[in-house]
């Protein structure tokens, strides 16, 4: 320590953090941003600084990150530490059990944490929410405590502890006063690491958390189908919050102790300043706390209706709408597939109102999931479509109310793909003069889809040959064409141009082409997957007048008309679907798009071998390599 | 120290719970089969068979080098960054740790679809290479893309450790083999090293353990054609819903992941010295 660092030193540490804080001032600069885009700037405002203020989805996770946050770290630590002190003084194989059993949480991924914890849970029908989130974060969270104390207290003099002890302290007095001191900085970094794990936590959090409790991962999650930088904005307040409490616990310190010195009465010892520290911190988040309480005091006592969502499906402001109107509370969640959905449904979890897809649908009803819908409350019956009342998900219209509808299709570059070319319908997407210029979508079902539709199939097809033909296509395209399969990046990736083409569904492609003028959009006319989202009450659903009202509500045309604006989707209202159709969307072919072809099919219930033979196919595609 | 032999039982009973059966029902899934829920369960070894397929293998495979690539770099940026921050004096080291630590305070998800801007191919850099004249590099969508936004996410995990077991070391033993005619890098690889290699140890092990069960990241940044064994686990758990050959891989990647901490355990100084 007596050593001070040279120049290419300090340089290579600046280097290192350079790297470490610039995707964080990437962050913070696009939360200035006048547009969507996290990669174009257009300009300067505080546009998503306001929108944060009046998001209260995004202020509730902040609550709930926090705290749980703080409340696991405490937990945490002291169980943590006083199991590390103990752990030192066990017998050999309780110790080296304990140990093993303590790495399962660190060494496991996430995912198996979390699944783990949920169907515990549910075993145990504890109702998912903020409880099982907390007790799931002090579960992975004392781990990291106890591997960051124990190997202090292994180092540890133990004998300090004795002499203190027949010097006439209590085992507590040497515990405290004695042992703990002595392993500060390790608790301390414990302390940090579980902070740290907790508050960044998506997975565990995702899997253990229900009745519209939602940290901050969840909300960016599944805003990811839209991001927008209003998170930018709540990381920036975050990191700033972060610096300015970490700046008050180091320097409030050091003032206290020059003036504690000037008045002759140095006496702090260290231990004393990292109490102290850690009490401040303390006290400031709390104070911080008590300010952000009022958001869980709302809604007690009244009705209430859980609603289960795609992500960004819905203009949360009807929302409020609707619990003014007919004074109750609803609970709001959103999942990111119908698979993980049903996966929610089959652990256990309890909604109201569901909003999954065509295919979803038949297996619900199939499996018994649904209750009919009561037709006398749905007066606004007569405002969805015509057509969209006959299907074969629902052939006897009983269950289902149309959402948004549409198709699949590709949103290609003007600039970059021959007119021409689009004659090739999905065989496009094999035109070698497109290598490595295409984006696949990141779905089973779609990308079979295309595949089937392009060799002349039907994509709900039963036979395993021609899966398997569908499955050499896409093989076929990995190797030709270097596609890359995404998620709803997509969107952001072909607003900002990155490459020439991409699978999309129709209303994702209608706000890509809004923000990019260069964009359009076709179908191909091998025929496409015709899908459609609808409303559908659970089995469970017991304020089943109120699940049918909120049905009823969102096809009110206003409603729908507000909703059509922030969704960007095809409304199932035919007023709307009129209005943006000549209107806000004119001449963009991704909005209404024509769904006239005999080919287009929609998604049917699958056999399970057939799924998972299906499944097992897709992970070889995606696995592939050349 | 005896009195404190009991402080273990509270996380004895609490580690039952939270930790031994949740993991004894995934246990239990990876050698069952039939429906998702706990009624009518019937042995069977297939999961377990079905991971030999060679897709599976493969998956495995490149899991493990990327995990091994990514500690690599991690631990050559990391060591010497812990290095320089150690010799740094103890108020700035203070301020240097809490500046390792605040990026992890900012959610991961923001800060990879901030990679995405940077790295994409009319991105931040490329613009910024355009600018200066230099062709655009493609680095989206590629190993490269990848293993950067795994180091920027987890070289704290390398750099927190090996700055604790630095911080801890005996500065006398340093000065004792100057003075004994040790040159700079004799005393760097003979004892600062040696010394600091626990701390090393615990930094691989973690480095190496997040980045080969990490599914977001190569998602996000590697696109869905980068199957990984935490994308493949989640796929089985969300999306096909096999819960019982998702248990069986997770199982796998366990018992693999057990083995490695044996092996690191013999390599550590520490374990050998025990009581």
């Amino acid at each position: 320590m007596n050593k001070k660092n040279g120049i290419g030193a300090k340089l290579y540490i600046t280097l290192c953090f350079m790297f470490f804080y610039l995707p964080i001032l990437v962050t913070m600069f696009f939360s200035f941003n006048s547009s969507k885009s996290l990669t174009h700037f257009t300009g300067f405002s505080f546009r998503w600084y306001e929108k944060l203020i009046h998001d209260n989805s995004i202020m509730s996770a902040v609550y709930v990150s926090i705290s749980i946050a703080i409340i696991s770290t405490i937990i945490s630590t002291v169980l943590g530490t006083i199991t590390a002190i103990g752990l030192s003084r066990s017998r050999k194989l309780l110790k080296e059990w304990i140990l093993n059993v303590n790495n399962f949480p660190i060494m496991n991924p996430d995912i198996v944490t979390a699944i783990g914890l949920m169907i515990f849970f549910s075993s145990l029908k504890i109702e998912k929410g903020y409880i099982p989130m907390l007790l799931s974060h002090i579960a992975f969270c004392t781990p990291y405590v106890i591997t960051s104390v124990y190997p202090k207290v292994r180092r540890m003099d133990h004998n300090l502890a004795n002499a203190a002890m027949d010097l006439g302290a209590t085992p507590f007095q040497a515990l405290t006063k004695v042992v703990i001191p002595m392993l500060k900085p390790g608790i301390f970094a414990g302390m940090l690491l579980a902070f740290t794990m907790s508050l960044d936590d998506f997975v565990v959090s995702y899997f253990v958390t229900g009745n519209g409790v939602e940290n901050i991962s969840i909300v960016v999650y599944n805003m990811s189908k839209r991001i927008n930088p209003t998170i930018n904005a709540l990381s920036t307040i975050l990191i700033v919050v972060v610096t300015v409490i970490l700046v008050c616990v180091n320097v409030i310190p050091a003032i206290m102790r020059k003036n504690h010195k000037s008045t002759g009465m140095a006496y702090q010892t260290k231990a004393g300043t990292f109490g102290r520290r850690v009490v401040l911190a303390s006290g400031i988040v709390l104070v911080l706390f008590i300010a952000g309480f009022s958001f869980n005091m709302s809604g007690a006592g009244k009705k209430v209706l859980k609603v289960y969502n795609a992500g960004e499906y819905i203009d949360k402001t009807l929302l409020d709408d609707f619990e003014k109107k007919y004074n109750c509370k609803v609970i709001y969640e959103t999942f990111d597939s119908n698979e993980s959905m049903y996966t929610k449904l089959q652990s256990g979890e309890k909604y109201d109102v569901l909003v999954p897809s065509d295919y979803m649908i038949e297996r619900l009803i199939k499996e018994k999931y649904l209750q009919p819908i009561d037709w006398s409350l749905i007066t606004n019956r007569d405002n969805v479509i015509e057509h969209l009342w006959t299907n074969e998900y629902d052939p006897k219209g009983k269950y289902t109310v149309p959402y948004f509808w549409g198709g699949v299709g590709i949103v290609y570059d003007r600039n970059v793909v021959d007119e021409k070319d689009l004659e090739e319908g999905w065989d496009i997407l094999l035109n070698e003069k497109y290598k490595g210029n295409v984006y696949m979508y990141d779905s089973e079902r779609d990308s079979f889809m295309i595949a089937l539709k392009s060799l002349g199939y039907s994509m709900n097809t039963k036979s395993k040959k021609e899966y398997k033909e569908a499955y050499e296509w896409l093989i076929r395209q990995r190797d030709t064409m270097d596609p890359v399969y995404v998620g709803d990046d997509v969107m952001d990736n072909m607003i900002s141009g990155n490459k020439a083409m991409a699978v999309v569904y129709s209303g994702d492609g209608a706000y890509v082409i809004n923000e990019n003028e260069n964009l359009d959009f076709f179908l191909p006319d091998q025929g496409t997957n015709e899908w459609c989202d609808c409303m559908v009450i659970t089995k469970d659903c017991k304020e089943t007048t109120l699940a049918n009202q909120f049905i009823n509500f969102m096809l009110e045309e206003d409603v729908s008309e507000i909703n059509e604006e922030y969704v960007g989707y095809d409304s199932a209202v035919k007023s709307t679907y009129e209005k943006f159709r000549d209107d806000y969307y004119l001449g963009n072919n991704a909005c209404a798009p024509k769904l006239d072809n005999p080919l287009n099919e929609t998604f049917r219930y699958q056999e399970t071998e057939l799924k998972q033979y299906c499944a097992s196919l897709w992970t070889k595609v995606k696995s592939h390599q050349k | 120290m005896k009195h404190f032999k009991k402080l273990i039982n509270p996380y004895i009973v609490w580690s039952f719970f939270l930790i031994v059966v949740p993991l004894f029902l995934i246990v239990l899934y990876s050698i069952t089969k039939g429906t998702s829920t706990l009624v009518n369960i019937t042995f069977t070894p297939e999961h377990f068979k079905k991971i030999f397929e060679p897709v599976y293998l493969n998956v495995f495979f490149k899991s493990l080098q990327l995990g091994i690539i990514t500690t690599i770099v991690c631990l050559t940026l990391g060591y010497p960054m812990a290095y320089i921050i150690s010799k740094a004096s103890e108020s700035v080291q203070g301020i240097l740790i809490l500046l390792v630590t605040i990026p992890m305070w900012i959610n991961t998800l923001l800060r990879t679809y901030a990679w995405i801007s940077l790295l994409s191919d009319n991105g931040l850099i490329n613009r910024l290479l355009s600018v200066m004249g230099i062709a655009p590099a493609h680095m989206m969508y590629t190993d490269f893309s990848v293993i950067m936004g795994l180091v920027c996410d987890l070289m704290p995990f390398m750099v927190i450790p090996i700055h604790t077991s630095l911080t801890k070391m005996d500065h006398s033993l340093v000065e004792a083999a100057a003075d004994l005619g040790a040159n700079k890098v004799q005393t760097f690889t003979k004892v600062i090293l040696k010394l600091s290699l626990p701390g090393v140890i615990s930094g691989i092990t973690m480095v190496f353990l997040l980045s080969i069960s990490t599914f977001v990241i190569p998602k996000l940044l590697g696109g869905a054609q980068y199957t990984l064994i935490g994308n493949l686990i989640e796929q089985q758990f969300i999306s096909i819903g096999d819960w019982n050959f998702g248990s069986a891989i997770s199982l796998i990647l366990a018992l693999i992941i057990i083995a490695l901490m044996r092996f690191m355990n013999k390599i550590d100084p520490d374990e050998k010295g025990g009581e």
